[in-house]
C-alpha cells in the first residue's frame, strides 16, 4: 500500500479570501508582520535540528521586537559596536594556538567554493598563515558555473575532499523530504552539516572554520555571543530519534530498502569522538566584518569566481547560492510554506549590508519573489522521480513514483497555509505582502 | 616597422578618432559599480564624479539607470538636469526608455543622446520612431552581450540578468537598419573584471555595422586599450571601474593614447597642461 497518494485533496474553502478564522500551519505566528528595516516577515523559521524534522514539527520563527525590527537587523545594529581590531587579535591568537609547523593541516574549512567559503579558506591561508584542508559536500546537481567555481577555489591553493553521496539514496531522501516536509534541500543540509565534524575526526583537525554565523539570518541573538557553535546542531545523542526526509531510520530500512551504509553519510558524528578530539567550531563572521558582496569581489579578484549567466529564478541576484540546480526549488518551497522566497532572503541581506535601501528591496520582492523556477524544472522532476527500475522497493511507497508539473503543483498546494494564502478565481495569492 | 596583416594596415592608415567616455551607472541617488553587472556597490554621488570626469577631459558622459526596469521608468531626469550645470560635453542617458515621450523628457532635461535596450528588443520599431523624431545620431542602441560560444554572443537585458535569445551581432545590424545611429556594446563577461575588453566582440560588431561603436567593459590597464584598437575599430571607449576607483584618470588615458599613436581629441588635455 503506497504511503504517498497520487493526488492530495486540497480544501479550497479554507483559502477563500473571506475566511477570517484561518488555519495556521507549522506553528507559525497567526498574524503576519514585516520587519520595518528589512523585508523579512515574522513567518521566517530559524534553522532547527534537521534530524528531528517531521511533518508535524512546529517551527520557531524569527523574532520581531515591539518596534517590528527583526533579530537579524538587530544583530547588524549591534555589529557597529564591535571592536574589529580586538576580534582580529582574537583570531590571530586562535590561529597561533593551532598553526602547524610539521606539514599537517591545522584547520578545516567546509564549503562549496562559493564566494563565502572562498574568502574563508583564502584569508586563513594567505592572511593568517594557516594550512587549511577544505571539504565539500556535493550539491544535488551541479550547475556548470558552480562546478567551475568549485574548481577555481581548489586551484586558488587548497587541498579538497569532495564527498558525493550515493545518487540514488540522495534522490530518495530528497523525494521523501519533498513529500513529507516540502523541503528539497534537506538531504543536502543533513549531509553538509555531518561531513565537517566527521572529516575533522578522520583527519584529527580540531579547529573548524565556517564563514558566517547563521544568526545573521535570524537565529536568536544569543547564538552569536559565542563564536563556538552549539553542540546541539552537530551531535544527535540517540540514533533512534533520527529522521531523514521526515522518515525514521527504522522505516527507511524496512520500507524503502535502504541499508545502514546508505544512511551513514547523513548521520552526525559520534559525540564521543568529537569530545576526545576537542573540536572547536568557529565562525569567521565573528572575527571579521562579513559582507557577502565584498566576498563576491574578493572571490572574483583572487580566484576568477564567475557569477551565474542569468539571475536566479525568484530573485534578482546572480552571485550567491548558484552551484546547485535544486536551489531554485528550495526557495520556491519556502515561498509556498512561509510566503518568503529567494528575493526576500537576498533583499533582506543586502538591506542589512547597506547595499540597497528598503524601497528597492520591497520593489525587488514584489517583482521576483515566488516566481516558479522553470529553467531546471524538468531536470529536477526527473531527479525527484523514483522509478521502479531503479528503486524496486521504494517506488512501491509512491502511488505515482514519477513527478511531473501537475504532481508538484498539487503537492505545493497541500503545503500552503490558509493564514498566508488565498485562492480566488483559480489564482493563488498571498494575503500579506511586504510594502 | 612591425609586421602587420593587410587589414591592420588599412586600420592604421585610416584610424578613427577614439572618444574617451566616462560611464556612470546609477541606482537611485547613487553612482554604483558591479562585476559582471552584479554585486552592485555604492560608489558615491554621481554629480561629484561626473564633474570630475568632465574637468579631467572626458569626451562624453554616459548615464545608465540600472533600476529603471524595476521601477518601470527612467529615474535620471534630476541627475541629468543637474549635470547640465557643470558638464559641457555630450551626455548619453539610458535605462527604462520605452517611448518617444520618455526620450523627449530626458532630451529636454539635457541629454544629448538616449540609449535603449529592453524596449527596443521588445519592439524594434521604437528605434525608428525615435530616430524619425530626432535623427539617428541621437539614438544609441545599448547591447549587453555575453559570450555563449566561440564567436557568438547573446544580447541580454536588465543589467545582464535576462536572456533575450538574440544574437548580439545580428541584433546590432538589425538595430542599425531600424535607425540606431550608434551602438554601445557592454561585455557582461568582462565588465568590472579589469581583465581587458572582449576585443573579438567589439571587432565583430564594428565590422557588422557602419555606425559608431562604443566598447564598454573590461578596461583594467592601459595596454588593454592598445589590444582593443589593434583588434577592432571602436569609435569610443567607456571607462567606469578604472575611473570610479581612481585607478586611472581620463588625462592619463588620453596621454597614453597620444604616446601610443591612438588618435584622440587632444584639445582639452592640452588646454589643461598649458596652465
Amino acid at each position: 500500500m503506497p504511503t504517498f497518494p497520487k493526488r492530495r485533496r486540497i480544501d479550497f474553502a479554507k483559502f477563500d479570501p473571506s475566511v477570517t478564522d484561518r488555519e495556521v500551519k507549522y506553528g507559525l505566528p497567526n498574524s503576519v508582520t514585516f520587519c520595518r528595516r528589512c523585508v523579512t516577515s515574522n513567518q521566517k523559521p530559524i534553522s532547527a535540528v534537521e534530524f528531528q524534522h517531521k511533518p508535524d514539527s512546529k517551527k520557531q520563527a524569527i523574532h520581531l521586537d515591539d518596534r517590528d525590527i527583526c533579530d537579524a537587523c538587530r544583530v547588524t545594529e549591534k555589529k557597529t559596536e564591535i571592536n574589529w581590531a580586538e576580534r582580529d587579535a582574537q583570531l590571530r591568537e586562535l590561529c597561533d594556538k593551532h598553526r602547524s609547523s610539521d606539514g599537517s593541516y591545522d584547520c578545516l574549512v567546509p564549503g562549496s567554493g562559493g564566494k563565502d567559503s572562498f574568502v574563508a579558506a583564502h584569508m586563513l591561508k594567505y592572511k593568517y598563515g594557516m594550512h587549511p584542508l577544505t571539504v565539500t559536500w556535493a550539491p544535488h546537481v551541479y550547475t556548470e558555473w558552480g562546478w567551475r567555481n568549485f574548481q577555481r577555489w581548489i586551484h586558488a591553493g587548497f587541498d579538497n575532499y569532495l564527498c558525493t553521496p550515493n545518487g540514488r539514496v540522495h534522490r530518495l531522501l530528497t523525494r521523501l523530504a519533498v513529500e513529507n516536509l516540502f523541503h528539497p534541500f534537506q538531504a543536502f543540509i543533513l549531509g553538509q552539516k555531518s561531513l565537517a565534524p566527521k572529516m575533522a575526526v578522520l583527519h584529527q583537525i580540531p579547529l573548524v572554520f565556517y564563514g558566517e554565523n547563521e544568526a545573521e539570518y535570524g537565529n536568536p541573538i544569543g547564538d552569536n555571543d559565542s563564536a563556538v557553535r552549539q553542540w546541539k546542531y552537530f551531535s544527535a545523542p540517540e540514533k533512534s530519534s533520527i529522521h531523514l526526509g521526515g522518515t525514521s531510520v527504522k522505516d527507511l530500512t524496512t520500507d524503502y530498502g535502504l541499508e545502514q551504509v546508505d544512511l551513514d553519510p547523513y548521520l552526525p558524528a559520534n559525540p564521543e569522538d568529537l569530545k576526545s578530539l576537542g573540536i572547536e567550531v568557529h565562525y569567521l563572521g565573528y572575527y571579521m566584518k562579513w559582507h557577502p558582496q565584498s566576498c563576491y569581489y574578493y572571490a572574483v579578484e583572487n580566484g576568477g569566481f564567475e557569477a551565474s549567466p542569468e539571475r536566479t529564478p525568484g530573485t534578482y541576484s546572480k552571485y550567491n547560492s548558484i552551484d546547485d540546480r535544486i536551489d531554485d526549488f528550495h526557495y520556491y518551497t519556502t515561498f509556498i510554506k512561509y510566503g518568503i522566497g529567494r528575493a526576500t532572503y537576498d533583499a533582506a541581506q543586502e538591506i542589512r549590508s547597506g547595499d540597497i535601501d528598503r524601497d528597492e528591496g520591497v520593489a525587488l520582492v514584489q517583482r521576483f519573489d515566488g516566481e516558479f523556477p522553470t529553467r531546471f524544472a524538468d531536470e529536477i522532476f526527473a531527479y525527484l522521480s523514483i522509478p521502479e527500475r531503479e528503486f524496486p522497493q521504494a517506488s512501491k511507497m509512491f502511488e505515482q513514483p514519477r513527478i511531473d508539473h501537475a504532481y508538484f503543483n498539487n503537492l505545493a498546494d497541500s503545503f500552503r497555509s490558509p493564514h498566508l494564502w488565498s485562492y480566488n478565481n483559480g489564482q493563488w495569492s498571498l494575503r500579506h505582502q511586504v510594502k | 616597422m612591425v609586421s602587420t596583416t593587410s587589414s591592420q594596415i588599412t586600420l592604421l592608415d585610416n584610424p578613427p578618432v577614439l572618444r574617451l567616455i566616462a560611464r556612470l551607472d546609477i541606482k537611485g541617488s547613487n553612482l554604483i559599480k558591479g562585476v559582471h553587472l552584479e554585486g552592485l556597490r555604492i560608489i558615491g554621488d554621481p554629480q561629484v564624479h561626473a564633474a570630475k570626469y568632465y574637468a579631467d577631459g572626458a569626451d562624453e558622459i554616459i548615464y545608465m539607470d540600472t533600476v529603471a526596469s524595476l521601477y518601470g521608468r527612467n529615474n535620471l531626469i534630476d541627475v541629468v538636469s543637474r549635470a547640465t550645470e557643470h558638464v559641457f560635453v555630450p551626455m548619453t542617458v539610458g535605462g527604462g526608455i520605452r517611448s518617444v515621450e520618455d526620450a523627449r523628457t530626458l532630451l529636454r532635461a539635457g541629454a544629448d543622446k538616449v540609449a535603449i535596450n529592453t524596449a527596443a528588443i521588445k519592439d524594434p520599431t521604437l528605434i525608428k520612431e525615435l530616430s524619425d523624431v530626432w535623427g539617428s545620431s541621437t539614438i544609441v542602441l545599448s547591447i549587453e552581450a555575453k559570450k555563449i560560444a566561440p564567436k557568438m554572443w547573446e544580447a541580454y537585458t536588465d543589467n545582464g540578468r535576462e536572456h533575450t535569445g538574440l544574437d548580439a551581432v545580428e541584433w546590432a545590424q538589425k538595430g542599425v537598419a531600424h535607425g540606431a545611429g550608434e551602438i554601445l556594446v557592454t561585455s557582461v563577461d568582462q565588465e568590472g573584471t579589469k581583465k581587458g575588453f572582449d576585443c573579438e566582440l567589439i571587432s565583430e560588431i564594428s565590422r557588422a555595422v557602419d555606425v559608431p561603436v562604443v566598447a564598454s567593459g573590461g578596461f583594467g590597464s592601459l595596454n588593454h586599450l592598445k589590444d582593443l584598437v589593434t583588434a577592432s575599430k571602436p569609435t569610443g571607449v567607456a571607462f567606469a571601474d578604472a575611473l570610479h576607483y581612481n585607478k586611472f584618470s581620463i588625462q592619463q588615458i588620453r596621454q597614453f593614447c597620444i604616446d601610443s599613436d591612438i588618435p584622440t581629441r587632444k584639445a582639452v588635455f592640452q588646454a589643461k597642461t598649458d596652465k
